[in-house]
């Protein structure tokens, strides 16, 4: 589609390994440039507003750290048996309800502790994520600035030298009809 | 008088060509090679491999740490388990900060490229503008030169017919009015007016 484009504008062959041959590089770069844009639009535009979002609403550490606060006291109980029966052995009632406090215990402080560094994680994740993206969209907002500068100097650049032609085609043409003009009334004079 | 301008002396020479024809030859290998990489990196920055990666790793090491070098005795310390918790929370904590690291520098890494690109597009843009723009002066000046030429033109044909009456015709009123109003002119022209 994009080549398709590029041969509207004299671009032969743009996949051949021989060079390709621009017969309008104004008109090739116009729509490199142009499709470059388009090509933006359709496959990051979405990404970069999905990015935007992500950076004021995600709170995936702190699901996250939710989510292993209920998970891992488990998985611990679990490993403690595995070891335990490893040696062929087993813990007392007595013993098994103290490690069943010491589970409750340290999940509890621990739940509220990873659920406290996960918040401050994902303020320092998001925090980092914006400020990059305003750094990328500064640069994009100082080159679209600088390109409309351009522009504008352009279109004033045209408008005075449209003005500048104007008022000399006017001054060549009073001063060429005037000289002939003078030239007929003296000839009339002097006849 | 000069003949006109020929269009094929305004022709872009060889090296001109082969400039263009080089730098779009390099711009279709970019697209074609570089295009789909991006496009991968910016899906794959979308997937949660990285996180499981390191959710994987962080629990190896806590277990690692906690339990590859097993005794009787620490089985028999209750208060182990719980510790142990903690901590394999700490370390996915660690892992889940870390995916999120990379996950985000990834994102903006994809990100800042097309922007990259889409800027130097913007920076074509305006200078694809510019070349217009000089176009459209030099054409002005050029239709501003013609209409001046024939003015002049007009002008010297006029002068040349008065300077060639008069030389023929010194005698009559006309041709006499001629002269002196060519001399005049002359005079005037040295005179800087």
């Amino acid at each position: 589609m994009y080549e398709g484009r590029l041969s509207e504008f004299g671009i032969s062959n743009p996949q051949a390994g021989a060079l390709p041959e621009v017969k309008d590089p104004e008109a090739a770069y116009a729509a490199i440039t142009r499709g470059d844009y388009l090509d933006y639009v359709k496959k990051y535009r979405g990404f970069e507003e999905e990015l935007i979002n992500k950076s004021q609403t995600d709170t995936s550490l702190i699901d996250a750290a939710r989510e292993d606060s209920a998970a891992a006291p488990d998985i611990m109980r679990q490993s403690a048996a595995r070891n335990v029966s490893r040696y062929g052995t087993q813990l007392t009632p007595a013993q098994l309800q103290q490690q069943e406090r010491g589970l409750q215990r340290q999940g509890t402080l621990g739940s509220i502790q990873s659920v406290a560094d996960a918040r401050i994680a994902q303020t320092e994740n998001n925090q980092r994520l914006l400020s990059d993206l305003i750094n990328i969209g500064q640069g994009v907002n100082r080159s679209s600035l600088s390109q409309l500068g351009s522009e504008a100097a352009n279109a004033n650049s045209r408008r005075r030298a449209y003005d500048n032609a104007k008022a000399q085609s006017k001054a060549q043409t009073y001063s060429t009809v005037g000289s002939l003009a003078s030239t007929a009334i003296l000839a009339a004079v002097f006849l | 008088m000069g003949s006109k301008p020929k269009k094929q002396d305004y022709q872009a020479s060889e090296a001109e060509k082969t400039s263009a024809s080089v730098a779009m030859a390099e711009r279709n290998y970019f697209k074609q090679k570089y295009d789909p990489l991006l496009r991968n990196m910016r899906d794959q920055s979308r997937s949660d491999d990285n996180r499981l990666n390191l959710r994987r790793r962080a629990n190896a090491d806590t277990m690692q740490a906690l339990t590859a070098d097993p005794s009787f005795a620490n089985t028999q310390r209750t208060g182990n388990a719980g510790l142990a918790s903690n901590a394999l929370l700490g370390q996915l904590g660690i892992a889940e900060k870390s995916a999120g690291d990379i996950k985000n520098t990834m994102q903006t890494g994809v990100l800042g490229t097309a922007r990259g690109q889409a800027a130097d597009a913007q920076t074509g843009m305006a200078q694809a503008s510019r070349l217009a723009t000089s176009d459209a002066l030099n054409r002005a000046k050029n239709n501003n030169a013609v209409r001046s030429a024939k003015m002049t033109a007009a002008g010297k044909v006029a002068r040349a017919a008065t300077q060639k009456y008069g030389e023929l015709n010194p005698d009559s009123k006309l041709g006499g009015f001629f002269n002196r109003a060519n001399s005049a002119y002359d005079d005037a022209r040295a005179a800087g007016y």
